[in-house]
């Protein structure tokens, strides 16, 4: 979430800034950590990232705490996780049921 | 039983600048380690080390240090350890790097293991010796160094040129 409207990142500034939050959380084993982004929206700012399972917790711990994009405030909503991408298709968190 | 476990780590320090000595003391290596566990692991690591992290004994003539940390942490604290390039004291900063040489649970296992080590370098030394004197001058710190409190420390005595 970038509350001001200013420029959005761009897919590689998107990624820059993941292993950014992960280098000042983490250090340099955190930013050597590889996370793919898999799909990236300039318009929604939402992302799919990949990571290794043992690596979740570091991912998930640096995003949370990461405040700032270029001086800009920013936060970092993680919507769902699943061990599945087919998974991340419907979110069962909005599933309604009659 | 013990709830608050901690893990002793002994290093000693090599530089190839002999000037490096007078920087080995505890605020310039505490600050070093930090900032080495800082860039390696970052602002969890160096939270997760500093939690109950010392320096508990230095030896400036041998370059031997000893630090204190979590049991928990331990591993955070050695894995940034060869990460340690410099220190820097007095507005002076000289090359360095930190050789570990044991981790032990308690002071008494790590000086166990320091006065053994002492006195195998000694007799390294003692194989190296190219002049009589410093042959005399080894010989009598190795058959003086011993366990007993009254005794000198058998780390003390080494003649040490600063280089491996």
């Amino acid at each position: 979430e970038l509350p001001d409207g200013g420029v959005r990142p761009n897919a590689a500034q998107f990624k820059q800034l993941v292993v950014t939050a992960l280098r000042e959380l983490h250090g340099e084993v955190g930013a050597a950590l590889p996370v793919d982004v898999l799909t990236y929206e300039e318009k929604t700012l939402s992302a799919i990232l990949r990571v290794i399972s043992s690596g979740l917790v570091k991912l998930w711990s640096a995003l949370t705490l990461l405040g700032f994009y270029q001086n800009r405030r920013c936060a970092f909503r993680v919507l769902q996780t699943s061990p599945f991408l087919l998974a991340l298709s419907g979110n069962s968190r909005e599933l309604v049921l009659d | 039983h013990a709830a608050l476990s901690r893990r002793y780590v002994l290093c000693e320090v090599l530089s190839e600048d002999p000037r490096c000595r007078q920087c080995i003391e505890d605020r310039a290596l505490g600050l070093a380690v930090r900032d080495a566990i800082t860039r390696v692991h970052g602002d969890y690591g160096l939270a997760c080390c500093s939690i109950s992290f010392t320096v508990k004994y230095l030896n400036a003539y041998t370059g031997t240090v000893l630090l204190r940390c979590r049991k928990d942490s331990y591993r955070l604290l050695c894995s940034a350890l060869p990460f340690v390039r410099c220190l820097e004291s007095r507005g002076q900063r000289y090359p360095c790097c930190l050789n570990t040489l044991h981790v032990g649970g308690t002071i008494r296992t790590c000086q166990k293991f320091l006065i053994h080590y002492n006195r195998t370098q000694l007799l390294r030394l003692l194989q190296n010796c190219t002049n009589e004197e410093e042959r005399q001058c080894i010989q009598k710190s190795l058959l003086s160094c011993s366990l007993r409190e009254e005794q000198s420390h058998s780390g003390d005595e080494e003649e040490d040129d600063g280089t491996e």
